[in-house]
């Protein structure tokens, strides 16, 4: 069971950062569609499709990109309290209120998958001018948030091995986790 | 039970996860999931990703990473470094000369730059080492860079403000200009105080030796000059060619990044591993960013639906018979409360959805509240004895710097920075009078 879980905890970590990494060049892209929008508004031809474009970017880099900075912790936490407390202590309330963060996420991808169905079946495509399809990205978006969902299914795994003293041998890359 | 009661529920439970040292997202997320699912069941359900969507589709939200990306650059392409160098040559030889260089390029870095920690992580890396070595007094120093990196997030770019102009539902280039006017009044204001302070006090911040001075030739002293060319060029290619009309809010943050990118280039810094880096603390700042303001859309999205605003409005107005000024007053103070144990982002996604619709409904100009916030955020981050930058400053800060010392280089700067404030909060139009002049009057 230990080892089952560690095995999961460890593949979710090298996935997730494969993805993470992928997601993170995402912002050249972003960059590189904005500087073309201004390019070719400056020579007279505006593009309709840029905006839209570089919104799906976003979307995608941030949720695609979430997974990631989990692992690398960069999300804060108010820690006038929290900071002051022995790790064990931190693991084991992490291990309770994570469990919020997963309700969270469980509703994030019930609206997500019930968003993305929708798309699928009726072709369901963006009110502009350019109106593309919106299921691609709403599947970019869900698989983001299952992405992540999974990845604090693995930190709550990690929360209670370090409370019940013991932890789990993960490969962490030391200049990921400080941000 | 009344909107105000459960308006009440809702934030004291968002309080109580918070104070569990949860990760904020995961706070705010959950209050307002359960909190929908309580008052709307099935129909509240798919509020989290409703506002998810909301959130692609709010356009100068793109600009986030790209100034994120464009700061850390530029902190690493070594520009920040050369600027101060040149401001210690020109500057050295007046007392105080150093700290006052210390504000100038404070002032330049926040205009190529969308956050004030990125300010406070140059400063405290380039300009404190130098000022300690010239016998400035450590009560000094740390102030002075404390209140110079509290100008990032007033001076444009400010990510700040294009945070709450989506909550506020405010344009961000109004919101940009009127950060500008106070951003620069505050800088003087700095400026002065060290100037008198360090005349009154010449061992406080003494002028460079002259044997020093003399070392530097006339002909360097100019070369030197060509080190404030760069970061002219970058801040023209930003916010000029934006207020000139070029680019649009969202294409000069990708200007930005991309000028960046050059500058490290001209510097000779950029290669590989460089851009990797920075992309990967981009995403990691990035991600932290968009996953708390998700949450926090659909908090809001929730407590829009509610209407507990006017249910709040009416019970300060009617029942307990204050004035709006009586009431924005007591918003700041609560500012400055909840600024000892939550940072920016935090504060401005939770107060906010109640904030700002009380202050429309009380006929203040969202605009000018936009600055005052900001102000009144810094405040409240620099205000002993807790204070969010207060101890990122004692993290970053040499060891030789205790806590103490940081306390009593802060209280004068806070002292002007609430002065400043109430001169905000009497004359609007210090704020008001460079958007209306660009954009014309409402």
């Amino acid at each position: 069971m230990y080892n089952a879980i560690q095995a999961y905890v460890r593949f979710i970590y090298k996935f997730n950062r494969t993805v993470g990494i992928f997601a993170m060049y995402l912002v050249l892209v972003l960059m590189g569609i904005l500087l073309f929008s201004s390019i070719s508004k400056g020579v007279g031809s505006p593009q309709m499709w840029v905006i839209e474009m570089a919104q799906f970017t976003m979307a995608a880099y941030y949720l695609l990109g979430g997974g990631y900075s989990m692992q690398m912790d960069a999300h804060v936490r108010m820690d006038v309290f929290y900071g002051n407390w022995s790790a064990k202590r931190q693991a084991i309330t992490d291990a309770f209120t994570v469990l919020c963060l997963l309700t969270y996420l469980g509703m994030l991808l019930f609206g997500a998958l019930s968003s993305t169905i929708y798309a699928v079946e009726y072709g369901q495509k963006n009110y502009s001018s350019w109106a593309p399809p919106l299921a691609p990205i709403k599947i970019i978006m869900t698989t983001g948030i299952s992405l992540m969902l999974l990845q604090v299914l693995a930190t709550f795994a990690q929360n209670v091995a370090d409370a019940i003293g013991k932890p789990f041998d993960v490969e962490q890359h030391p200049e990921e986790t400080s941000v | 039970m009344s909107y105000e009661m459960i308006a009440l529920l809702m934030f004291s439970s968002l309080m109580l996860m918070l104070l569990t040292g949860q990760r904020v997202f995961g706070a705010v997320g959950f209050v307002a999931v359960v909190a929908s699912l309580a008052l709307w069941g099935d129909g509240g359900s798919e509020m989290a990703f409703n506002a998810t969507m909301k959130l692609m589709n709010w356009y100068p939200l793109l600009t986030l990473p790209l100034f994120v990306f464009m700061g850390y650059m530029l902190s690493e392409s070594g520009v920040a470094g050369d600027l101060y160098r040149m401001l210690h040559v020109w500057m050295g030889s007046l007392k105080g000369g150093l700290g006052i260089g210390t504000i100038v390029l404070m002032v330049a870095i926040s205009a190529m730059n969308g956050l004030s920690v990125a300010g406070m992580a140059i400063g405290t890396s380039i300009a404190l080492p130098e000022m300690l070595k010239r016998g400035y007094d450590k009560r000094m120093v740390t102030g002075v860079i404390q209140a110079g990196s509290s100008l990032g997030i007033l001076v444009p770019p400010s990510i700040v403000l294009v945070l709450y102009g989506m909550i506020a539902r405010q344009p961000v280039s109004q919101l940009w200009l009127a950060g500008a006017v106070p951003g620069l009044i505050l800088a003087v204001m700095f400026i002065a105080y060290i100037v008198i302070r360090c005349h009154l006090q010449p061992e406080l911040g003494p002028p460079l030796p002259k044997a020093e001075r003399d070392l530097i030739t006339r002909k360097e002293k100019y070369m030197l000059l060509g080190a404030g060319v760069l970061p002219l060029f970058v801040i023209f290619s930003v916010i000029g060619l934006f207020l000139m009309g070029y680019t649009s809010l969202v294409e000069c943050s990708a200007v930005g990044a991309f000028v960046a990118m050059l500058a490290a280039l001209v510097k000779g810094r950029l290669n590989f591993r460089l851009i990797h880096v920075t992309l990967r603390k981009t995403l990691g700042v990035s991600c932290m960013f968009m996953w708390i303001i998700m949450a926090a859309l659909c908090f809001g999205a929730v407590f829009d639906g509610l209407g507990a605003v006017n249910a709040i409005e009416a019970l300060f107005m009617d029942e307990w018979g204050l004035s709006p000024w009586q009431i924005l007053v007591m918003m700041q103070l609560s500012y400055i409360i909840m600024g000892m144990f939550l940072d920016d982002t935090a504060m401005l996604v939770i107060v906010a959805p109640l904030y700002i619709p009380l202050i429309i409904a009380l006929e203040f100009n969202p605009i000018w509240y936009g600055v005052l916030y900001t102000v009144t955020c810094q405040i409240a981050y620099m205000t002993p004895p807790f204070g969010y930058n207060l101890f990122l400053m004692r993290a970053m800060a040499p060891k030789e710097i205790g806590l103490i010392d940081i306390y009593k280089s802060i209280t004068p700067f806070v002292a002007i920075m609430v002065f400043a404030l109430m001169l905000f909060m009497a004359f609007p139009q210090i704020s008001l009078w460079l958007p209306e002049l660009v954009f014309g009057t409402k």
